[in-house]
């Protein structure tokens, strides 16, 4: 196969295309709302959301067949991003809350489908989707819920910035927390919901983290941050479906086409890490000092571990 | 032994070192590494099925080069901690799934990684947990007094002429350990719920970290037993119910906890300063 058709040629296919158009628009999402998880440091509540959707698909389908999934999945979101959210406020250890949340939740929804026939195939298709089978008639939907919560965190982005950088000033500005970060919260649990459908949880949750992490490593500047993101996803996600098509066309060996774009986002996360890590040693500042001043998103004593 | 006596004895040992693991990963604000951990030894259990190796050594193996990947990252200018759990978990769970979509043939199917499967724990399985207990059990006698003076001061640790670094590895260490032998009894997905939530419901309501380190454990290996009593009695998945067992114990901690309040000892200072007051 020519690398021609596969990198163009193959998204003649319906079902290529299909997925490229899912992901395109999972890029605009990991540029605006990606970005922003990794200003406010939300990946594990992100997650939490990602599992705590699972019970919500199994129950919706246990009642309602098919199009009880979407439903369910949206009313435990909700539920989950209301949770969290109020959880991760009362301070108290968190990080923890959200762990036992999230496992909670996602134990539910196993024991609910353990009682049905293809238990096997159902949590993986939760995990890592079914990206090269989507569905036409779904992908209006995918593209509907993409837009509203890529809507709800455009007009709150001025309030979110200024809350990622300065919690307690923008409060006494008059930036209601509470409703700042549940609005954030549910427009990732709508993401979460329409790729969870889809995509497959691993994948949504790689689209939230990883594009940002990279725009993060290539600028400081806070607006180059946005475009940086969404590119990094739709490159990585046409590289990914493009190599996913060539290997299991070209070569013959299956790869499951979800997975095998994750794993190019992380490449490309590896990538741009050592590059930045060669250009922080070339101009003579590569890491950081041992935890002197360090700031808050570094994060636990790291500062002290190789010190 | 009986199936159901192995695995009565694995979930004690299992929950008992995820407890006690857990009061430090809990205290050290560590879950999300913790989690991270747990998907991403994912591909190394995978490695070790396909190459026919015991699949904890695997996962050991994978968790280690974790730990230098996540200390590596966490460490760069602008990235940090969560940035770095969540590289490792997205990564690792994408590699886990394409090796097995690589190697078909593989003996052990893909969801015993994911939820555990505790009724076909081996002998050998079990004296990997019951050797694993022993050693943190052992670190926890000759360390306890560094290990918990470096998690709640430091900077007071370091003040104090200590180093910083030995007391982070070995707690690292002890955290992948719990990981690598919880796997079998609840799984890649599950066993953050076995190493957070006995150590956050003891940390609710033990006064001290002594009651907490030595209660955590209990609750560990009780979610154990009763989660898998209730899976045979009612015939559901195993790793599911100890997890759900050891939320609905931190869950009972919370209530506790609520009920206790009133008492005035624990009742909120009152605000001082409008500084304070803007600050809340």
């Amino acid at each position: 196969m020519s690398l021609d058709q596969m990198l163009f040629g193959a998204y003649a296919l319906p079902f290529m295309s299909r997925a490229l158009v899912a992901m395109l628009a999972l890029a605009l999402v990991a540029g605006l709302i990606g970005v922003l998880v990794n200003l406010r440091g939300l990946e594990f509540i992100s997650d939490g959301l990602t599992h705590a959707v699972f019970p919500g698909l199994a129950i919706g389908f246990v009642a309602g067949g098919e199009p009880g999934l979407v439903i369910g999945a949206t009313v435990a979101a909700v539920i989950a991003a209301v949770v969290l959210t109020l959880v991760s406020r009362a301070g108290v250890a968190s990080d923890s809350a959200i762990a036992i949340v999230l496992t909670g939740a996602f134990s539910i929804g196993v024991l609910v489908v353990s009682g049905g026939s293809d238990f096997a195939g159902q949590l993986e298709t939760l995990l890592f989707g079914r990206l090269l089978t989507i569905d036409a008639e779904t992908i209006p939907l995918l593209l509907t819920v993409c837009a509203l919560a890529l809507a709800l965190a455009w007009g709150t982005r001025s309030r979110q910035l200024f809350r990622a950088f300065d919690p307690v000033g923008s409060e006494a500005a008059g930036v209601k927390p509470l409703a700042t970060d549940l609005v954030l919260n549910v427009s990732i649990a709508l993401v979460v919901v329409a790729a969870s459908s889809t995509v497959g949880s691993l994948l949504v949750l790689a689209v939230l983290i990883v594009p940002g992490a990279v725009a993060r490593l290539v600028t400081t500047s806070l607006l180059a941050l946005f475009p940086i993101a969404a590119a990094f996803a739709a490159l990585a996600s046409w590289l990914g479906l493009s190599i996913g098509f060539g290997v299991s066309v070209g070569a013959g060996v299956d790869l499951p086409g979800g997975s095998t774009v994750v794993a190019v986002f992380v490449a490309g996360y590896a990538l741009v890490l050592v590059g930045r890590l060669l250009v922080d040693r070339a101009r003579g500042r590569a890491i950081r000092g041992a935890g002197a001043g360090a700031p808050q998103r570094s994060v636990a004593d790291a500062g002290g571990v190789v010190a | 032994m009986s199936y159901f006596e192995r695995a009565l004895v694995a979930v004690v040992v299992i929950g008992a070192v995820s407890g006690l693991v857990g009061s430090l990963v809990v205290l050290r604000k560590r879950v999300f590494f913790a989690q991270a951990l747990t998907h991403g030894t994912f591909p190394g259990a995978v490695a070790a099925a396909a190459l026919g190796v015991a699949v904890p050594i695997g996962a050991a193996v994978a968790s280690v080069v974790l730990v230098g990947v996540m200390l590596l990252v966490s460490r760069v200018r602008s990235q940090g901690a969560q940035v770095a759990a969540g590289i490792v978990l997205t990564g690792g769970f994408a590699l886990g799934a394409l090796l097995q979509a690589l190697l078909p043939d593989l003996p052990i199917r893909a969801e015993s990684f994911l939820i555990g499967s505790i009724l076909t724990v081996t002998e050998a399985d079990l004296l990997v947990s019951g050797g694993v207990l022993l050693v943190v059990v052992a670190a926890f006698a000759a360390f306890g007094k560094e290990l918990l003076f470096s998690t709640f001061d430091p900077q007071g640790y370091r003040s104090a002429g200590y180093r910083g670094w030995p007391m982070e590895t070995l707690a690292l260490a002890l955290v992948a350990a719990a990981v690598v032998s919880s796997l079998p009894a609840v799984g890649a997905i599950l066993a953050i719920a076995l190493i957070a939530a006995p150590a956050a419901a003891a940390r609710l309501l033990m006064p001290t970290v002594g009651w907490i380190v030595l209660v955590a454990p209990l609750i560990g290996a009780a979610s154990g037993v009763a989660g898998l009593v209730i899976s045979r009695e009612f015939g559901v998945a195993a790793g599911p119910a100890i997890a759900l067992v050891a939320c609905g114990f931190f869950l009972l901690a919370l209530a506790a906890r609520g009920v206790r309040r009133v008492h005035p000892r624990s009742l909120h200072v009152p605000v001082e300063t409008a500084e304070e007051a803007i600050a809340r």
